[in-house]
């Protein structure tokens, strides 16, 4: 695959892919994250699994998911993230938004053609 | 919200999160290892592949850090700490830029300090910002103190009917008063105002003890004999004893109660801040001022209430609170129109203002900012000096630390951060240096002030020492300050510093021939800044020195030792007086006129063919005897052209060789317009005397004429010659005044025309100082910088010498090729201060209508060439140094070394 078709994130995005996964596969860690992207993905997203931090880290300092220290089915440590309340109603606002948006955009491009 | 607390709280808890970070991304690293071995790799292969899939793991820690906390923040705490372990490690050059900043910033701040308490710094009263000072402006653009002086009507006027100020003062110019105790004590001279009875409470000044005037306590005239006693006075007189409220003092032969003390920070409020004794209230004035109003007008004391030509009064005024300045001026000057609508004034009032109030009256004059703002960049000067001095040690160093750097960035820093981080480090100097600056300019303030106001006490004025605690104008300035110059010489050398090849700096081959040159260019640059900033500092001030210290033993062309002013009021009889004391024995000369050195007016004067401006100043018969100055050719005035103001001059020398060289200037006419209203007047010319420094004492007077004229704006009074000594003559000049006229006597002093040269000398020899001093700065501030850089540079050139010695090279032709690249930026550097500096002597001299030979001659004095040879041969000694030590090397040596 070139790098042409593979689509850097969108800024923003990625906040909002990584809510919906916790909320869809309930509790986490960055990894199980990280390897569950890319298999929806198939390859299409470009992503170090070292991006996912500056997201992880900005949604817990604003209290949409939360992180403890547990244990994997391989008994290693690892921390554990999952969707809060506050996590929650902010995913249902922006998958709104974002529905909205791609429409829009859809909308417009359709037009063009 | 929440996100800007917890980033917050981060910034706090850096190494806890930082932990945290790393056992995540390890457990992560660990959890794509195990995958990858599921999938059949081996261990090692897997870990490798893991580190792949992931991608830069410290890469993603600053970002992640950046999105944990406010990470400039962190980095800028990092920074200055760093930049702090880094000065430690180098006392020596941590040491000369400090000082050498100290000085720079210490010298600006000076001035600065001083400049603030004088015109920015608010007087002592309650909420300062809303007092103003009242200001009268004049149809004929007459500027200076007569612009505060106000008629007691004007005043009642403005009281009765202002609805924006809550309040207005007035005040009188200081008085003299002879003053007693007891009966058995000497009278002595004291200093005081009269001022209205609200003056004190309408001020908010808080007595130190007792109370201030009551309302009414200057209504009825003459009625309420109460004074406030100043701080100083009460310390002086009294000891600081709280039981003198209630004593009485005699002023003038009348008792006074003391009602109060002020507080010692307040100082009183005149435009000309003279240390005062006492408050009076404005009713006692004719008590207090025997010479009060015009002498012309016997009746004036009856009536000076309703009178609107002006006695000289200064207003204060406080707005009411919630009133914009501009609204309380616009009624002001309203109101003050309509009172003078009906008036004929002989010099028409055209607006009223309000000015803001401060220790130096002239605080809300633009020529006064504009000159303080002249002195400021004269001393920053000497800042740029000692800033481009520390930038090239800065530069010098930056090529020690290549290696440093370029480690830094190698490991992922960026040059943006590296930037800031020498930054950092430059601004934390200028800090330093600051605070040590400013902590030498509190000093150097005082010293400066008390240097200039001993100047004057040889007048018998005592300044009020202004506040000159700094304050937080002083200390923002000075934090300006330094964060400016840490910018101005950290930024070129962090510029250059981090423009480096990595593998070269890596490796130690920072130092290739290719990018030296660029920045030795830049280091040329700096070198020849602080060479023309010297040079212009060095003719600077001896042109301002010059002509003093080549007048120094200059004969004044007047008496000055046995010639005496007689300081008395304004009096009706002063012809009188004078005919009294030509007949004492212990004077052998008394005449009415001008006094040197004590200001001049320059009037419009058109003579022969040319139209020119003259000093012109008044002469009775008998005042060049009086006052030593020689007549050459034809005669001095007679009484009777003295007493009749007759049309005749008498020129000096010098505008006689002027205006009619080769002539006989005698039997000539001059026609002058002393009014400044383009009205001429004929005057004969009937004698020339020698010339004297009547203007100023540094120089011969280019165009003086004296005149019996009345029109003459008086800068004088009685002068007398004395015979015997100054006491014995000051006692029969006091019993003549007693029995002439008694009112005069509270002021009565003589003052010696020495004590007006002295002044004018001393002026002179605390600028020159003060000149000495800033160019010595500069000076040496330059010197240490040309042989700094110049002996490094050549010392990093021992390998490129090794080299051409090892190749042929005699050591002549490496010596010279070493001096004619370390002297060069000097040189050119000399060459281009010298051309601004005779550039701007050109304009200077253009726009002068008689240029001075004073300053032409900076150029032919030797102190000039002293300085540059000082320059020159410093980076002659700093080239051979270290260049004859490099010749020393064995070439192998040189080889290796770096």
């Amino acid at each position: 695959m070139s790098s042409d078709d593979r689509m850097a994130v969108l800024q923003g995005t990625l906040d909002l892919i990584v809510l919906r996964t916790l909320e869809n596969l309930g509790r986490q860690h960055a990894y199980a994250i990280a390897t569950r992207l890319q298999q929806v993905s198939g390859d299409l997203l470009h992503l170090n699994q070292g991006t996912l931090y500056p997201a992880l880290v900005r949604l817990e300092q604003q209290g949409r998911i939360k992180g403890t220290w547990g244990k994997t089915e391989s008994n290693r440590e690892a921390k554990f993230y999952s969707i809060t309340k506050a996590g929650g109603k902010a995913l249902a606002a922006e998958t709104l938004r974002w529905r909205r948006m791609s429409g829009l955009v859809d909308k417009l491009l359709s037009e063009g053609a | 919200m929440r996100r800007f607390f917890l980033r917050l709280v981060n910034l706090f808890r850096g190494s806890q999160a930082e932990r945290e970070l790393a056992r995540e991304i390890e457990a992560h690293l660990a959890l794509l290892q195990e995958d990858f071995e599921r999938g059949g790799m081996p261990p090692e292969e897997a870990r490798l592949a893991a580190k792949r899939a992931y991608g830069g793991v410290e890469q993603t820690k600053e970002v992640h850090r950046d999105a944990r906390s406010f990470v400039w923040i962190e980095q800028f705490f990092k920074d200055v700490r760093y930049g702090w372990v880094n000065l430690r490690r180098n006392p020596g050059f941590t040491l000369t830029a400090v000082i050498a900043l100290a000085l720079g910033i210490g010298v600006n701040a000076t001035i600065f300090g001083i400049y603030n308490a004088v015109a920015l710094k608010p007087l002592p009263i309650a909420d300062p910002d809303n007092v103003v000072r009242i200001e009268r402006w004049f149809a004929s653009n007459s500027r200076g103190n007569n612009q505060y002086e106000f008629a007691y009507a004007e005043y009642q006027y403005l009281r009765d009917h202002s609805t924006a100020l809550s309040g207005v003062m007035a005040t009188r110019p200081q008085v003299q008063v002879l003053a007693s105790m007891g009966e058995a004590e000497t009278p002595e001279h004291l200093s005081g105002y009269a001022v209205s009875a609200n003056y004190f409470s309408d001020l908010g000044v808080k007595p130190r003890l007792g109370r201030t005037f009551l309302s009414d306590e200057d209504r009825a005239l003459g009625a309420n004999p109460v004074v406030v006693l100043s701080h100083n006075f009460w310390e002086r007189k009294f000891q600081g004893d709280s039981k003198s409220i209630g004593q009485s003092i005699k002023l003038n032969g009348l008792a006074y109660t003391i009602v109060g003390v002020a507080p010692q920070e307040f100082t009183g409020t005149d435009v000309f801040p003279l240390e005062t004794d006492f408050w009076a209230p404005f009713s006692m004035i004719d008590q207090l001022d025997p010479t009060f109003g015009p002498a012309s007008n016997p009746a004036w004391r009856e009536q000076w209430r309703d009178s609107s030509s002006h006695p000289g009064i200064q207003l204060l005024a406080r707005i009411k609170t919630g009133i914009p300045r501009a609204q309380a001026q616009a009624e002001t000057d309203l109101l003050m129109r309509q009172r003078l609508s009906g008036y004929r004034e002989s010099d028409r009032t055209t607006a009223v203002t309000l000015q803001k109030t401060a220790y130096f009256f002239y605080a809300d004059d633009i020529r006064f900012h504009a000159a303080a703002a002249a002195v400021l960049m004269i001393v920053s000067l000497v800042l740029l000096v000692a800033c481009a001095n520390v930038a090239n040690m800065l530069l010098a160093r930056g090529v020690a630390r290549q290696r440093e750097i370029g480690v830094r960035m190698a490991l992922g820093a960026s040059r943006g951060r590296i930037i800031r981080q020498l930054l950092a480090e430059s601004v934390l100097l200028s800090l330093l240096g600051g605070a040590a600056g400013v902590l030498l300019s509190a000093w150097a303030e005082r010293f400066l002030w008390v240097s200039l106001s001993g100047v004057f006490q040889g007048l018998h004025f005592n300044l009020v020492e202004p506040d000159l605690n700094p304050d937080v104008h002083v200390f923002l300035y000075g934090l300006g300050l330094c964060l400016f110059t840490g910018l101005l010489f950290g930024l070129a050398p962090a510029l250059q510093c981090t423009r480096v090849d990595l593998n070269a700096a890596i490796k130690e081959e920072g130092w290739t021939f290719g990018v030296r040159l660029g920045r030795s260019r830049l280091r040329g640059l700096l070198l020849g800044t602080q060479v023309t900033v010297s040079v212009l500092l060095l003719v600077f001030c001896i042109a301002l020195t010059s002509s003093f210290v080549s007048s120094r033993a200059a004969d004044p062309g007047f008496e000055t030792r046995d010639t005496f002013l007689l300081m008395t009021g304004p009096s009706p009889k002063e012809l009188q007086l004078r005919e009294r004391l030509e007949t004492l024995p212990e004077l052998s000369g008394a005449a009415i006129g001008s006094l040197p050195l004590n200001g001049t007016s320059t009037a419009p004067m058109a003579a022969g063919k040319l139209n020119l401006r003259t000093e012109a100043t008044l002469a009775s018969d008998g005042y060049f005897e009086t006052l030593g100055i020689r007549l050459l050719r034809g005669r001095g005035f007679t009484r009777q052209e003295a007493d009749l103001k007759a049309p005749v001059a008498v020129i000096s020398e010098s505008t006689a060789r002027h205006v009619w060289p080769g002539e006989n200037p005698l039997g000539k006419h001059i026609s002058l317009d002393l009014k400044f209203q383009n009205k001429f007047t004929d005057f004969e010319i009937v004698g020339v005397t020698s010339d004297a420094r009547f203007a100023d004492i540094t120089e011969i007077d280019a165009l003086h004429v004296y005149l019996p004229s009345a029109e003459i704006p008086k800068s004088g009074g009685l002068v007398v010659r004395v015979r015997a000594d100054r006491g014995t003559a000051l006692a029969a000049v006091r019993s003549v005044v007693q029995s002439v006229d008694p009112s005069l006597l509270p002021g009565l002093d003589m003052v010696s025309l020495e004590g007006f040269v002295a002044v004018q000398r001393g002026y002179f020899r605390v600028e020159t100082a003060f000149a000495g001093a800033l160019s010595l700065l500069a000076l040496t501030l330059a010197g240490v910088g040309i042989y700094g850089v110049t002996a490094f540079l050549v010392s990093q050139r021992t390998r490129e010498i090794g080299i051409r010695v090892a190749l042929g090279a005699t050591s002549r032709r490496v010596v010279r090729s070493v001096l004619i690249e370390g002297s060069r930026p000097v040189l050119i550097g000399m060459a281009i201060g010298f051309a601004t500096a005779a550039g701007l002597n050109v304009v200077e001299s253009a726009s002068d209508p008689f240029p001075d030979p004073v300053v032409r001659s900076v150029f032919g004095d030797p102190s000039i060439y002293g300085g540059l040879t000082l320059m020159l041969a410093i980076a002659v000694i700093a080239s051979i140094v270290p260049a004859s030590r490099a010749l020393r090397v064995d070439p192998m040596v040189a080889l290796r070394y770096e």
